[in-house]
């Protein structure tokens, strides 16, 4: 297996942008990388290109506004984790020696309102199961009468993650809420509230990976110790699950995979990216990843633990809840500033001395992404 | 053939559900089937065991009485194909079989259900399709409590 490195990575605003095309987006993330990178267009050997929405040749229609070079293109879709999952596919590339650098795209113009989740049965859409935040509110409710965790944590959640994201140019809402402002939103699905759940949107992220040897800027060297990709196991339906079999989870499973292939565990990050989609999936997802016991997140979070300057930042990005969730962009984002982390290059939100980060994606019907970075020398 | 209680009392969301009750002597039953070879059970009803891959399954018939496992109040209207009352509550009641099913909630006010409240299975209308036709589906509503004192509490969740 080959070393694999992060050459570059780019991004564009996320927002909502009325009249921009998916290709203006993916422009514009990807010519940043490759700037960011200083690789050449006619170096990239392959791109994945992930996108849920726009149909098909999403991946060709981007790469054709800056040239057609020939190489292989493939459009990925894999719900939210499409990005992550694009990320993966380059490094498996590179890894295996079959190409030296190759482009990883997530683009995404998502359609306003509720996410219309079509993986459901068409009968369980009939009733009326496939709200998102209701079925994260089904594994909180179980969480609060197990560990005792509360609506506060939750709703504390989304204002560390939106102090953070004021800091973060590539975020649709750079401004604060308060803990009664979240408490006071719009109750979508109890406990959970309007600003507990993550905004959607548009955008695009781009990440260009490279084979350590063709790397020209050595000294922001950042490699990829471990990318793993899971899908759910048996037992572990939304929210509730098999009586008798307890399986660790898919994010339990890419967790323990990606520690191992890295080499390291949860004590050793500096800064981590939790997908936040609702403000209880950061709360429940650090947990497995061992970030802290299980039922400790909650109190560890009142005391400031995972704030900027805690012992863990998490989501130092501001998270979903702070960037908006162009779905499958918002994996290559999280690593991103992953990246941004590790080369001192976070500005304000820095994480003094982050010299290993990882990122956690999850996406429909039951996906895990898992991102370990280090710091090369 | 089939004509009889079942259009009468509308028709089910998705065939092979469960069977509706005829009157209040034979209540509505949920159908699932259990895997011969690892006694996982499944609902609704499938072909391929999703724990072992055998294709032994043996249909049965569930309880009708549970409890809540978790629920949740949705106060938005669901992205697409719903068309019920909102507010509506959905969410897991476990089975004593060693199950968990995921249905809506009914015969209460909303914010009274509780984890590990006592439930039995009703089939009632989930709406009325374009051609004017009712659609019927499961339901959970909480037991009375005499009831409950007789058959609940069987099991721990």
């Amino acid at each position: 297996m080959k070393t694999v490195a992060v050459a570059g990575v780019g991004m564009s605003k996320f927002g909502r942008f009325p009249g921009k095309d998916y290709r203006d987006l993916g422009y514009e993330a990807v010519t940043r990388a490759l700037g960011d990178a200083d690789i050449r267009w006619k170096d990239i050997g392959a791109i994945f290109c992930a996108n849920a929405h726009a149909g098909l040749g999403v991946g060709h229609n981007i790469a054709a506004q800056i040239g057609k070079t020939g190489i292989p293109i493939v459009n990925v879709e894999n719900a939210c984790s499409g990005g992550a999952s694009a990320f993966r596919l380059c490094y498996q590339s590179i890894a295996a020696g079959l190409y030296d650098i190759c482009l990883a795209i997530g683009v995404e113009i998502t359609p306003r309102g509720l996410l219309n989740d079509t993986s459901w049965p068409e009968y369980e859409r009939d009733m009326g199961f496939n709200v998102q935040p209701a079925n994260y509110a089904l594994e909180i409710q179980k969480h609060m009468e197990t560990y005792g965790s509360t609506v506060e944590q939750f709703a504390m959640v989304t204002v560390k993650n939106r102090r953070n994201g004021v800091f973060n140019p590539y975020a649709g809402f750079q401004k604060e809420v308060s803990l009664q402002e979240v408490l006071n939103s719009r109750m979508i699905a109890t406990p959970m509230r309007l600003l507990m759940c993550c905004a959607t949107g548009d955008g695009a992220a781009a990440i260009i990976l490279s084979n350590t040897a063709r790397l020209k800027a050595k000294s922001r060297k950042v490699i990829v110790a471990a990318s793993v990709l899971t899908s759910q196991t048996y037992g572990n339906k939304k929210g509730a699950g098999s009586v008798r079999i307890q399986n660790p989870d898919r994010t339990e499973i890419a967790a323990q995979q990606a520690y191992e292939m890295a080499g390291c565990g949860p004590q050793d990050m500096d800064v981590v990216e939790v997908y936040d989609t609702m403000s209880s999936a950061e709360l429940t997802s650090a947990e497995k990843l061992g970030l802290c016991e299980k039922g400790t997140y909650g109190p560890l979070l009142e005391k400031g633990t995972f704030d900027l300057g805690g012992r863990l930042p998490v989501n130092t990005s501001g998270g979903l809840m702070s960037r908006r969730h162009p779905l499958s962009a918002t994996g290559l984002a999280q690593i991103a500033e992953i990246v941004w982390q590790l080369r001192q290059e976070a500005k304000s939100r820095q994480v003094p001395n982050a010299r290993i980060g990882m990122a956690h994606c999850m996406g429909a019907p039951g996906n895990c992404a898992i991102t370990i970075l280090k710091k090369d020398g | 053939m089939g004509t009889s209680s079942i259009q009468k009392k509308g028709i089910p969301v998705k065939e092979g559900l469960f069977i509706p009750g005829k009157d209040p002597d034979s209540p509505p039953r949920l159908l699932a089937c259990r895997c011969s070879e690892c006694g996982e059970i499944f609902f609704p009803r499938r072909s391929i065991c999703q724990n072992c891959q055998a294709e032994s399954l043996e249909p049965m018939e569930l309880s009708s009485r549970g409890k809540i496992f978790s629920f949740t109040v949705v106060m938005q209207r669901p992205p697409s194909n719903y068309r019920g009352p909102v507010p509506f509550a959905f969410g897991w009641v476990e089975l004593p079989e060693g199950v968990r099913i995921e249905t809506l909630y009914t015969g209460c006010q909303l914010e009274d259900l509780r984890i590990g409240m006592d439930v039995e299975l009703v089939v009632e209308t989930l709406h009325h399709d374009d051609d004017g036709r009712e659609i019927v589906c499961h339901k959970f509503q909480p037991v009375q409590d005499d009831n409950s004192r007789n058959n609940g509490g069987a099991f721990s969740p």
